[in-house]
C-alpha cells in the first residue's frame, strides 16, 4: 500500500489519502499532475473519436452523390465532430496542460482547489459520455444531435429536431461547461494566489499569463452558453417560446446569445496555444521572448476584443450595414494584437541559435499555418467577402487552419516539449520528424483545397454534392489528405507508446529551458519541489541561476 | 495576495451574474413590445411582491450581522442565521404565491412569451435562493450544535457573499419585471 | 444523377454589378493577404536558414524587444486595415444595394427543402427555378416557411439568410443570359444538400414569353393515359400539397406543379428532369432525397406511368 500524502501546506488542511498503486489511485486522485494527465488522455481519446467521425464524413464526400451514409447519419456526424472537437478535445487539452503546468511554473505544490480540480475533470467526462450516449439511443426518437455544433433555432426546436439528440447535446454541454468553469476558477485562483515569492505578475511565464487571461474569459462567457442551453431545453421540454418565431419567439436571439459565447470560445481555444508557442520558441532559439510586455498586453487586448465581435458570424443574416460595419471594424481590430504576436515570435528567432527539435518544428508549422488561418479570418472580417464565403467550404478551411494548424500544432509542440517532464522520458525525435512532416502534408492536402471549393460555390454541411467541374477531384484530394492526417496521428501514438517504455531518460532539464518546471525532477515528485523552489528574480529563474553574471535584470538594464 | 477562497467564490458569482444577465436580456428583448395576453403589466402583484422582497433584502442585513458575530466569536450567530433563513423562506413563500396565482390564471412557461421569460428568469433566481437557503440552514445547524469552530471564516464568508449576490440579482429582476411596467404606466 | 454541369458557381466569375463589386473587393483582399502571407513566410524561412544551430554559430543574443519595432508593426497593420475598411464600406454599398420595398418583384419562400418562387405582379408561381430578365434589377423578398435557410447564387449576389420572422430583401440582377447555379447555404435539416436552385436569366423578350406561358393554364390532357393520370392526381391526394393553376389543386405545401415538365431539374436539384427520372422519383422519393416530405404513394406501375404522362403535359 502506498500512501499518497497531499501536502499539508494547503491552508492547514491535511488529508492524507491511502491509495493503492495503479488505476484506482488515479480515479481518487486530486494531484494536479494526475488530473492534468487524465485531462490529456481523455481529450486525446475524444480526438481519435472525433477524427474517425471526420474520416467517415470525408469518405462520404469523396465522390459526388455518394451513398456511404444516409443524410441523417451524415448530419449527426458533422454535428458530433464539431461538438466533440470544440468541447471535448481542444478545450480539455488546453486545460489539461494548464492544470499540469501552472502550479509547477509558479512554484506551487498544487492547484488552489485540488478537489474542485478533480471534480471538474470528472464532470466534464460525464458530460462527454452523456453526449455520446445519444448515438446509442435508437428508434424513432433516437440518434445523436444533428443540428450542427451551433444548433441554430428553430431547426433545433422540437418541431424540426424531434429526436432527443439535441436534448443530449444541451445536457452534455451543460455538464461539460460546469467542468470547464470549475477548471477556470481554479486556474485564476492558483495563478493569482499561489505564486512563489519573487514571482510577480510581470514575471509570469507567458504560458501561465495566457492561461490566466483565458481563464477569465471562460468565467465570463461559459455562463452565456449555459443560459442559451437552458432556454433551448425549456423550449423543447416545457413547450416554451424563446426561439420559436411562429409563436413570437426569436431565431435571432439564439444566434446572438450563442455567438456571444461562441466567438470568445474560439479565443479560449487559441490563447493557451499561444502560450505554448511563447514558451517553446524562445527555448529553442536560445534567447528570451521578444517583446514580453507586448505579447502579454496583446493577449489582454484580444480577450477584451473577443467579447465585441460575435456578430461577425451573422453578417449574412441581414441585420443592416451599420450593424455589420461595427462588428467588421472590431473584427479587423482583433487582427492587430494577433499580428503583434506573430511578429514577436518571429523576431525571437532572429540572432538566436535555432534547434529544430520536433517541438520547435511544430511551433514553426504553427507560425505559418496559423498565419494562413488568421489571414483568411481577416478576409471574413471584410463583410462583402463574408457575404460570399460564409457557410461555404472556405470557412471550413479557415476554421481548420486556425484550430488544427493553430491549436493542434501548438499542442503537438507542447507535447514534444513537456512529455519528458511529465513522463521522465524523451519522445523519439526520429518518429517525431515523421509525425511532423506527415502532419504538414496531410493537413495542407486536406484543407488548402477547401478554400477553392468554397470559392466555387460549395456550401458547408452538405452530405453530398452534384458533379460540378472540379468538385469531385478536389473533394477526393481532400479525402486522401484526411487519411494521410489520420496516419500521421497513428505515428504519433506509436511514438508515445514506444517512448513511454523505452524512451531515453530525460533528466530534469533536457532542453536547457528556464522556467520553474524544469527545476525539479522528471517526473516531478508528488509535492512538486521537495528541495524547495529556486529564487525568482526575473522571468527566467533558471537562466539567472546559470548566469549570475548576466541575469535578465542586468541584461535589461544594459539594454536600457 | 488575495485570499483564494474569496477569489474563487467571487469568480463563481461573476459567472452566475453573466448567466442572469443573459436571461434578463431575453426577458427585456421580448418585453420591449409586449404582445397580447398576460403580461407583467396585468398579471403580477408588485406591492405584494415588494413586501416579500423586503424580506429578502433584510436577510442580507441579518446575514451580515451573523458574519460579524461569527468573526467576534459571539454566541448569537445562530439567531442571526435563523432570521436570515426565515426571511429567505418568506421570500420563497411569496414567490410561490405569485406562481400559484399565475397558474390559476393559465399563465405558465408555455402560455405565451411573458410566461416563458418570467418563469425562466424568476425560476432560476428562486432556485439560487433555495440553494443559498440550504447552505444557510446547514450553517444554522452547525451553529445550533455548537460546532461553529469547525467552520473556516472563508467558508462563512463565501456563503455570505453568495447570499448578497442572490439578493442583488433580485434587486435588478424586481426592478425590471415589476417596476418597469409600473413606471411605464405612470409615464404613459 | 444530377449533372453534368458545364459551369460552376464561381464567386470570382460575377455576372451582375453587385457580384462584380464583391468580386473585385475579394480579389483585392486576397492579393493583400497573399502579400502579408508571403512576407511572414519569408521572414520565418530566413530565420530558419540564417539562424539555425550549426558548428561555429554565434551565441544567441539575449535581447528583449524594441519599442520602435512594436510600434511599427502595430501601426502599419492598423493603417492598412483602415484602407481595407474604406474599400469595404464602398463595396458594401455597391454590393448590396437597398432592396426593401413594399411591392417586390419576386417573393421567395424557402421551405424544407425546396424554393417557392412567386411573382406578385403577375401572379405566377414557380418552384426551384427562377427566371429573370437580363439587365433589370429586381427586388426580391425572402421569407421562410419553417427554419433558417440561405439564398446563395454566387455569380449574381451576396448570400442572404432567410430567417423565419425576419423577412430579408435582396436586389437580383444578371448582366447576360445564362443559367446561374444557386444553393441553400444555411444548414436547414436532412436534405439541406439537395436544396439547390437555378437562376435563368433570359433576354427581356424571351422572359416575357416565359412569363406569359407560366400564367397560361396548362393544356388539358388529351391522351387517354394522361387523362387517367389527371384523375390519379386528383384521387391520390396530390392536390393536398401541390398546386396546378386553373384546377382545384391549390396547396403550397409542396412545389407548384403547373409547369413542372418545363423545368430542368426535379426535387430542387436532386434529379435531372426527364420522364424516366420523374417516374423514378414518384416510385420512391426516398431513393433520391431521403427525409424529404414527399410521401411514397405506393403507386402501381400502370398508375405511375399514367401520372407521369399527365405531369409531362404540364409544360
Amino acid at each position: 500500500m502506498k500512501e499518497a500524502a497531499i501536502p499539508d501546506a494547503l491552508e492547514g488542511e491535511s488529508f492524507a489519502v491511502e491509495a493503492r498503486e495503479g488505476w484506482l489511485s488515479w480515479v481518487a486522485s486530486v494531484d494536479h499532475k494526475q488530473v492534468g494527465i487524465m485531462y490529456l488522455l481523455g481529450a486525446f481519446f475524444f480526438f481519435i473519436v472525433g477524427g474517425i467521425l471526420a474520416l467517415l464524413m470525408r469518405v462520404q464526400l469523396a465522390v459526388p452523390d455518394n451513398r456511404f451514409v444516409t443524410p441523417e447519419i451524415y448530419n449527426q456526424l458533422f454535428t458530433m465532430h464539431g461538438t466533440t472537437m470544440v468541447f471535448l478535445v481542444l478545450v480539455p487539452l488546453l486545460i489539461g496542460f494548464s492544470t499540469y503546468l501552472v502550479p509547477l511554473m509558479i512554484g506551487a505544490r498544487d492547484m488552489a482547489f485540488p478537489r474542485l480540480n478533480a471534480l471538474s475533470f470528472w464532470v466534464q467526462i460525464f458530460g462527454g459520455v452523456m453526449l455520446y450516449f445519444s448515438f446509442a439511443t435508437g428508434g424513432v426518437n433516437g440518434g445523436a444531435p444533428a443540428a450542427g455544433w451551433f444548433s441554430y433555432a428553430p431547426l433545433s426546436e422540437k418541431a424540426f429536431s424531434f429526436s432527443r439528440g439535441v436534448d443530449y447535446w444541451a445536457l452534455g454541454l451543460l455538464a461539460i461547461g460546469v467542468g470547464t468553469l470549475g477548471a477556470a476558477i481554479n486556474i485564476v485562483a492558483t495563478a493569482i494566489c499561489l505564486r512563489a515569492p519573487g514571482m510577480t505578475i510581470r514575471r509570469l511565464p507567458l504560458f501561465v499569463w495566457m492561461t490566466l487571461v483565458n481563464a477569465w474569459l471562460i468565467v465570463l462567457v461559459m455562463p452565456i452558453l449555459n443560459a442559451a442551453l437552458v432556454m433551448l431545453l425549456i423550449d423543447r421540454q416545457l413547450n416554451a417560446y424563446f426561439f420559436r418565431p411562429a409563436m413570437g419567439g426569436s431565431a435571432l436571439l439564439w444566434q446572438h446569445v450563442f455567438w456571444a459565447f461562441g466567438h470568445p470560445e474560439v479565443y479560449i481555444m487559441i490563447l493557451p496555444a499561444f502560450g505554448i508557442i511563447s514558451e517553446v520558441v524562445p527555448v529553442f532559439s536560445g534567447k528570451p521572448i521578444y517583446g514580453y510586455e507586448f505579447v502579454a498586453a496583446s493577449t489582454v487586448a484580444i480577450a477584451f476584443l473577443s467579447l465585441a465581435v460575435w456578430a461577425h458570424h451573422m453578417f449574412a443574416v441581414g441585420l443592416g450595414h451599420t450593424f455589420d460595419m461595427f462588428f467588421a471594424v472590431c473584427s479587423m481590430a482583433i487582427a492587430v494584437p494577433t499580428g503583434v504576436k506573430i511578429f514577436n515570435w518571429t523576431a525571437t528567432m532572429y540572432q538566436g541559435r535555432l534547434r529544430f527539435t520536433t517541438s520547435m518544428m511544430f511551433a514553426l508549422g504553427f507560425l505559418l499555418m496559423f498565419t494562413i488561418g488568421g489571414l483568411s479570418g481577416v478576409a471574413f472580417a471584410v463583410v462583402p467577402v463574408d457575404w460570399q464565403m460564409t457557410d461555404s467550404y472556405f470557412v471550413v478551411a479557415h476554421i481548420h487552419y486556425v484550430l488544427f494548424g493553430g491549436t493542434v500544432f501548438a499542442l503537438f509542440s507542447g507535447v514534444y516539449y513537456w512529455f519528458p517532464k511529465i513522463s521522465g522520458r524523451m519522445l523519439s525525435e526520429y518518429l517525431g520528424k515523421w509525425h511532423f512532416w506527415l502532419t504538414m502534408v496531410g493537413f495542407n492536402l486536406t484543407f488548402m483545397i477547401q478554400h477553392v471549393l468554397g470559392m466555387l460555390g460549395m456550401p458547408r454541411r452538405v452530405f453530398t454534392y452534384p458533379a460540378l467541374p472540379g468538385w469531385e477531384a478536389m473533394n477526393l484530394l481532400s479525402t486522401v489528405g484526411a487519411f494521410l492526417l489520420a496516419f500521421s496521428v497513428l505515428i504519433f501514438m506509436i511514438n508515445l507508446a514506444i517512448s513511454l517504455r523505452t524512451g531515453e531518460a530525460a533528466g530534469d532539464n533536457p532542453w536547457d529551458a528556464w522556467t520553474l518546471e524544469w527545476a525539479t525532477t522528471s517526473p516531478p515528485a508528488a509535492e512538486n519541489f521537495p528541495l524547495g523552489v529556486p529564487p525568482v528574480h526575473g522571468r527566467r529563474p533558471l537562466w539567472d541561476l546559470a548566469h549570475p553574471d548576466r541575469t535578465d535584470e542586468m541584461l535589461m538594464k544594459l539594454a536600457g | 495576495m488575495p485570499d483564494k477562497n474569496k477569489l474563487g467564490v467571487g469568480l463563481f458569482i461573476l459567472s452566475e451574474a453573466n448567466f442572469f444577465l443573459i436571461l434578463l436580456v431575453a426577458y427585456v428583448y421580448f418585453h420591449l413590445q409586449p404582445g397580447q395576453g398576460p403580461s407583467a403589466a396585468n398579471s403580477l402583484h408588485p406591492l405584494r411582491m415588494l413586501a416579500f422582497s423586503l424580506c429578502l433584502f433584510l436577510s442580507s442585513a441579518t446575514v451580515y450581522l451573523a458574519g460579524r458575530s461569527f468573526k467576534r466569536g459571539r454566541g448569537n450567530v445562530w439567531l442571526w442565521l435563523a432570521l436570515t433563513v426565515v426571511l429567505g423562506a418568506l421570500f420563497l413563500f411569496g414567490q410561490s404565491r405569485e406562481y400559484v396565482g399565475l397558474f390559476a390564471h393559465g399563465v405558465t412557461v408555455s402560455s405565451n412569451l411573458f410566461g416563458t421569460t418570467f418563469f425562466t428568469l424568476t425560476g432560476f433566481h428562486g432556485l439560487h435562493v433555495l440553494v443559498g437557503l440550504c447552505a444557510l440552514a446547514t450553517l444554522l445547524g452547525v451553529a445550533l450544535t455548537g460546532r461553529l469552530g469547525c467552520i473556516k471564516p472563508a467558508g462563512f464568508e463565501a456563503i455570505s457573499m453568495y447570499w448578497h449576490f442572490v439578493d442583488a440579482v433580485w434587486v435588478v429582476i424586481f426592478a425590471v419585471v415589476y417596476l418597469w411596467p409600473l413606471i411605464a404606466r405612470m409615464t404613459a | 444523377m444530377p449533372g453534368p454541369y458545364s459551369a460552376n458557381a464561381f464567386t470570382l466569375a460575377p455576372a451582375s454589378p453587385q457580384a462584380a463589386a464583391i468580386s473585385r473587393l475579394f480579389v483585392g483582399t486576397l492579393i493583400f493577404l497573399g502579400v502579408v502571407l508571403a512576407l511572414v513566410t519569408l521572414l520565418v524561412l530566413y530565420a530558419i536558414i540564417r539562424y539555425r544551430d550549426r558548428p561555429g554559430a554565434p551565441e544567441p543574443r539575449q535581447n528583449f524587444g524594441s519599442r520602435r519595432l512594436e510600434t511599427i508593426w502595430t501601426v502599419v497593420p492598423i493603417l492598412l486595415l483602415i484602407v481595407l475598411t474604406a474599400f469595404m464600406a464602398y463595396a458594401m454599398h455597391t454590393g448590396d444595394p437597398a432592396a426593401a420595398v413594399d411591392d417586390p418583384d419576386l417573393r421567395i419562400v424557402a421551405h424544407q427543402w425546396w424554393w417557392e418562387i412567386y411573382y406578385p405582379k403577375s401572379g405566377v408561381i414557380a418552384a426551384n427555378e427562377i427566371h429573370i430578365p437580363v439587365g433589370h434589377s429586381l427586388s426580391v423578398e425572402l421569407r421562410s416557411a419553417d427554419v433558417i435557410h440561405d439564398f446563395w447564387v454566387p455569380q449574381l449576389a451576396r448570400k442572404i439568410d432567410i430567417v423565419p420572422g425576419h423577412p430579408n430583401y435582396l436586389r437580383l440582377q444578371a448582366d447576360h443570359p445564362g443559367t446561374y447555379l444557386g444553393a441553400c447555404a444555411e444548414f436547414c435539416g436532412t436534405e439541406h444538400a439537395w436544396m439547390r436552385f437555378q437562376v435563368i436569366a433570359q433576354p427581356p423578350d424571351k422572359f416575357a414569353e416565359w412569363l406569359r406561358a407560366q400564367k397560361a393554364a396548362p393544356a388539358a390532357p388529351t391522351s387517354p393515359e394522361a387523362i387517367q393520370g389527371a384523375q390519379i392526381f386528383a384521387d391520390r391526394t396530390c392536390a393536398n400539397c401541390h398546386r396546378v393553376s386553373h384546377t382545384v389543386a391549390s396547396a403550397s405545401i409542396g412545389p407548384d406543379l403547373t409547369h413542372v415538365a418545363g423545368r430542368r431539374m426535379l426535387a430542387a436539384g436532386a434529379l435531372e428532369n426527364t420522364p424516366a427520372n420523374l417516374g423514378a422519383w414518384l416510385h420512391d422519393p426516398d431513393e433520391f432525397k431521403p427525409g424529404s416530405h414527399m410521401p411514397n404513394l405506393q403507386l402501381s406501375k400502370n398508375d405511375l406511368n399514367a401520372l407521369v404522362a399527365y405531369l409531362e403535359t404540364l409544360k
